[in-house]
C-alpha cells in the first residue's frame, strides 16, 4: 500500500510538470488551430536560460521562472509576428512544417550558445527529499510541481477572469464574430503564441531542475507533449492537464507495475485507447466538421 | 482568393527555405575548407558523428579527439606525406542520417578513408555501408558483441575488449573481494542499448556464479526520463551493489533519483556516464562521486606512449581534460594511421584490414590488437572516483591510486 501511495505521488508529481508543459501547446493550438512542433524546442530552451541564470548570477532556477518566461514570452511574440503570422491561414501542413523547421533552428542556436554537452542545474535541494511515514517526496519535484499549478493557476486567471482572456476565448470559439466586436484576432494570436511558449519555458525552467538536457531533448518532449494534448483533448486547457496527469501516473505506475522497457510505451497505448472510444480526446469537444458525412 | 492563397504558399515556401538556410548555417560540419578541399595533396578522411541529438555528448567528444589526432599528425608532416582534412558529418544521432551520411562520404566526397562513429546503434548500419563498399573502418565505439557476429573484414573497434567483456574485471575483483566486504545481493538496472546492456550481464552471469544473489534486474527504454519509480523498486529490493548499464544522461539521471530517495548502496559501478570527467562530476555533484566504479578504456595519468603529448595538445586545443570519448576517437585514428604507415598506400583497403589482423598497434589506450572479426583482444581498465577525480584502479599493473569499496556520496538526502 505504501508502495502504491509512492508511485502514485511520483506520478501526479511528474503529471504536474507535463501539465504546465502541455498547457500551452494545447493552447496555441485551441486559438490558432497550429500545431506548434516547436514546443519543445522552447521548453529546452527554457531550461536553458534557467541555467544560465542559476549558474551566471546565482539565480535560483526555479524563483528565476519570473526572468525566465518574460524572456520566452518575448521570444514567442517574435517569432510569431516575424514566422508564424504569414501562415498562420495555410493549410495545417504547411504550420506543422515551419514550427518543425523553428524546432531545428532554436536546436541549433541552443547548440551555438550553450554547446551540445549535457547540461544539469543543481540547486541545493535538487538531490534531497521530504519523508513523511516512510514515502519520500523529492524537493525539486514538490517545488516544481507547485510552481507548475502556480503558473497554470494564473493561466487559468487570465483566460477566464481578464478581458484578454475573453477576446482570446473568443477568437478561438468564432474568430470572424470576435472581430465583428472588435476583438483584433491577429494580436491576440500573437500574444497567445507568446503565452504558450512561456507556459513552454516555464515547464522548461522546472525540467531542467529535474533532468539534465541537451539542445536534441526537445524530440522526446514534443513526442510526449502532443500525445498528452491529444489525449486530452486538442485545445481544451483542462483536457491537457487531466491527460498530462493521465500520461504521468500511467509512465510511473508502468515502470513500478510492468516493466520500465514498457513505461514510455504503455502511456501511448491509454491514447490509443481512450482516441478509439472518444476521438476527439478526453475533454475534447466533437465539432460539427469532425462527424462523419452521413 | 486564389491569389491570396499563392502568395501565402509562396510565403510559407519562402520561409521554409530560409529557414533551411539557417539551418544550414548553424550546423558546422567540420570540414576544413583550407586548401578547397579534396585537393590532389591533401589525404581526406570522413566520418559521420552524433554532433546533434541524443548522443551529441559522445559525438562531441569524438570530434574533438579526431581534430586532436589531425592536428598532430599533419603537424609532424601528415600521414604519407600527404596533409590530413576530416569531413565531419552531423548525423543527429539518427540510424537512417547516417547511413546517407557514410554513403556521400564514399560516393559524393569522396574520401580516401574512413573513420567510425560512436555508439553500436549508429556503428551497426554504418560499417554495413563501409564493408559493402570495401572501405577500412576503424571504430572508436560500438563495442557490442552483434557488431562482430556478422562476418566483417573491414570493421575494427580501437578499445581494449568488447562490451560483454568491459566489465569483468570489475565483476573478477568483486567476486574475490573478503567474505565480510563482498555484497550479498546486486541489483542491475540498464538502458535498452546495445552497448549498456551486454557490459551488465556480463558482469551478472559473473557475480551469479560467485553467489551473489540478483534482486532486481529491469531493462528501460532510452526516452526514460524519469528514474523515480525505477530506484523506488530498487530501494524495496535493498541491494548491496548497483551495477547500472548506462550512456551519459540516463546515467546521471539514474544516480541523481538514488540521491533523493536516499537510496545509498554500499558499491555502485556504471557504465559510461562516470568517464565523462568534469561533466559527470558537474551532473550528479562532485560530492557524490566518492567511490563511484566504472569500465573505462583510458585515463589521461596513464604512461602509454604518447599519451601525455595527446593530453596536452587537447588541453591546448579545447581546455580542460580529454573525455573518455575524445581519448577513444583520437586512438582510432592512431590505428589507422598505423595501419596506413605499414602499408604504404591507401590504394588497397583490404591490404590494410589484413594487416591489422596480423600485427598490434601501439596507442595512447595501450597495445591493441584484434580477432579476425575485428574485435579487440584485450582487457579493460575499472577506473574509481576518489577525491573528486577519476582514478585508474584496476588491473594493479595500471592502476594509478589503489581501489577502496564503497559508494561513499556525500550529499544523500
Amino acid at each position: 500500500m505504501e508502495e502504491l501511495l509512492q508511485n502514485l505521488i511520483l506520478g501526479l508529481l511528474l503529471g504536474g510538470v507535463y501539465a504546465l508543459a502541455a498547457a500551452g501547446l494545447s493552447l496555441i493550438f485551441g486559438v490558432m488551430r497550429v500545431i506548434n512542433i516547436a514546443h519543445g524546442a522552447f521548453l529546452i530552451l527554457g531550461a536553458f536560460i534557467a541555467y544560465s541564470l542559476w549558474d551566471d548570477l546565482g539565480i535560483d532556477p526555479l524563483l528565476g521562472v519570473v526572468i525566465t518566461t518574460p524572456i520566452v514570452f518575448a521570444l514567442g511574440w517574435v517569432t510569431y509576428k516575424l514566422l508564424v503570422a504569414p501562415i498562420r491561414t495555410a493549410p495545417m501542413a504547411s504550420t506543422v512544417l515551419l514550427t518543425f523547421g523553428i524546432a531545428l533552428v532554436v536546436e541549433g542556436a541552443m547548440g551555438e550558445i550553450w554547446g551540445n554537452n549535457s547540461t544539469s542545474v543543481r540547486p541545493s535541494y535538487a538531490d534531497e527529499s521530504f519523508t513523511i511515514g516512510g514515502i519520500f517526496l523529492p524537493k525539486a519535484q514538490l517545488y516544481g510541481g507547485l510552481l507548475a499549478v502556480v503558473v497554470l493557476g494564473i493561466l487559468w486567471l487570465v483566460l477566464t477572469r481578464t478581458w484578454l482572456g475573453r477576446a482570446i476565448r473568443a477568437a478561438a470559439v468564432n474568430p470572424s464574430s470576435a472581430e465583428l466586436v472588435g476583438v483584433k484576432v491577429s494580436a491576440v494570436a500573437a500574444l497567445v503564441f507568446g503565452l504558450g511558449i512561456a507556459a513552454a519555458g516555464a515547464g522548461g525552467a522546472i525540467t531542467g531542475v529535474l533532468y539534465p538536457f541537451v539542445p536534441g531533448s526537445h524530440y522526446q518532449w514534443i513526442a510526449r507533449l502532443l500525445a498528452i494534448v491529444v489525449l486530452g483533448g486538442l485545445g481544451s486547457i483542462n483536457g491537457a492537464m487531466l491527460g498530462a496527469v493521465v500520461f504521468g501516473v500511467a509512465e510511473t505506475m508502468t515502470a513500478a507495475y510492468i516493466s520500465p522497457s514498457w513505461a514510455t510505451a504503455v502511456p501511448y497505448a491509454i491514447v490509443f485507447a481512450v482516441l478509439l472510444i472518444r476521438p476527439q480526446g478526453l475533454l475534447g469537444t466533437r465539432l460539427r466538421e469532425d462527424a462523419v458525412p452521413a | 482568393m486564389s491569389r491570396v492563397r499563392v502568395r501565402r504558399g509562396l510565403t510559407a515556401a519562402a520561409l521554409t527555405g530560409v529557414m533551411t538556410l539557417a539551418l544550414a548555417a548553424c550546423v558546422d560540419d567540420g570540414s576544413d575548407d583550407e586548401g578547397g578541399g579534396g585537393s590532389d595533396e591533401k589525404l581526406v578522411i570522413g566520418t559521420s558523428l552524433p554532433l546533434t541529438g541524443e548522443f551529441s555528448q559522445p559525438g562531441k567528444a569524438a570530434q574533438e579527439g579526431y581534430e586532436v589526432w589531425r592536428d598532430m599528425v599533419n603537424e609532424s608532416g601528415g600521414l604519407l606525406g600527404r596533409q590530413v582534412e576530416l569531413v565531419v558529418k552531423d548525423d543527429a544521432s539518427n540510424q537512417n542520417t547516417i547511413v546517407s551520411d557514410y554513403n556521400a562520404l564514399i560516393s559524393k566526397d569522396k574520401v580516401d578513408l574512413l573513420l567510425g562513429t560512436f555508439s553500436s546503434l549508429l556503428n551497426l548500419p554504418a560499417s554495413a555501408v563501409a564493408e559493402r563498399n570495401g572501405m577500412l573502418y576503424v571504430e572508436p565505439a560500438g563495442g557490442s558483441p552483434d557488431m562482430f557476429n556478422r562476418g566483417y573484414k573491414f570493421l575494427f573497434f580501437a578499445q581494449q575488449a568488447t562490451a560483454d567483456k568491459q566489465g569483468l574485471v570489475f565483476a573478477d575483483w568483486v567476486s574475490n573481494l573478503p567474505e565480510d566486504q563482498r555484497p550479498k545481493t546486486a541489483a542491475y538496472p540498464t538502458l535498452d542499448d546495445p552497448f549498456a546492456q551486454p557490459v551488465v550481464e556480463g558482469v551478472k552471469e559473473v557475480l551469479e556464479d560467485a553467489g551473489i544473489k540478483t534482486v532486481y534486474e529491469e531493462t528501460y527504454a532510452i526516452d526514460t526520463k524519469n528514474f523515480d519509480t525505477i530506484v523506488n523498486a530498487m530501494k524495496n529490493a535493498d541491494p548491496d551493489l548497483v551495477v547500472h548499464g548506462a550512456q551519459f544522461e540516463d546515467g546521471i539521471g539514474l544516480t541523481r533519483s538514488m540521491l533523493k530517495a536516499g537510496f545509498t548502496p554500499d558499491m555502485f559501478f556504471e557504465t559510461n556516464a562516470p568517464s565523462f570527467a568534469d561533466q559527470y562530476s558537474d551532473g550528479v555533484g562532485a560530492e557524490n562521486t566518492e567511490g563511484v566504479m566504472f569500465a573505462v578504456s583510458h585515463s589521461p595519468d596513464a604512461d602509454t606512449p604518447g599519451n601525455a603529448e595527446f593530453v596536452a595538445k587537447y588541453e591546448e586545443m579545447f581546455g580542460g581534460t580529454p573525455a573518455e570519448d575524445s581519448a577513444d576517437a583520437y586512438a582510432a585514428g592512431q590505428v589507422l594511421q598505423a595501419a596506413v604507415e605499414a602499408v604504404g598506400s591507401i590504394d588497397d583497403q583490404e591490404a590494410l584490414a589484413d594487416w591489422l589482423r596480423e600485427n598490434e598497434v601501439e596507442t595512447i589506450l595501450g597495445p591493441l590488437s584484434w580477432n579476425d572479426d575485428g574485435s579487440p583482444t584485450g582487457e579493460f581498465l575499472i577506473g574509481q572516483w576518489q577525491n573528486g577525480k577519476a582514478e585508474i584502479v584496476l588491473p594493479e599493473e595500471a592502476s594509478t591510486s589503489d581501489v577502496q569499496v564503497g559508494w561513499k556520496p556525500g550529499n544523500a538526502g
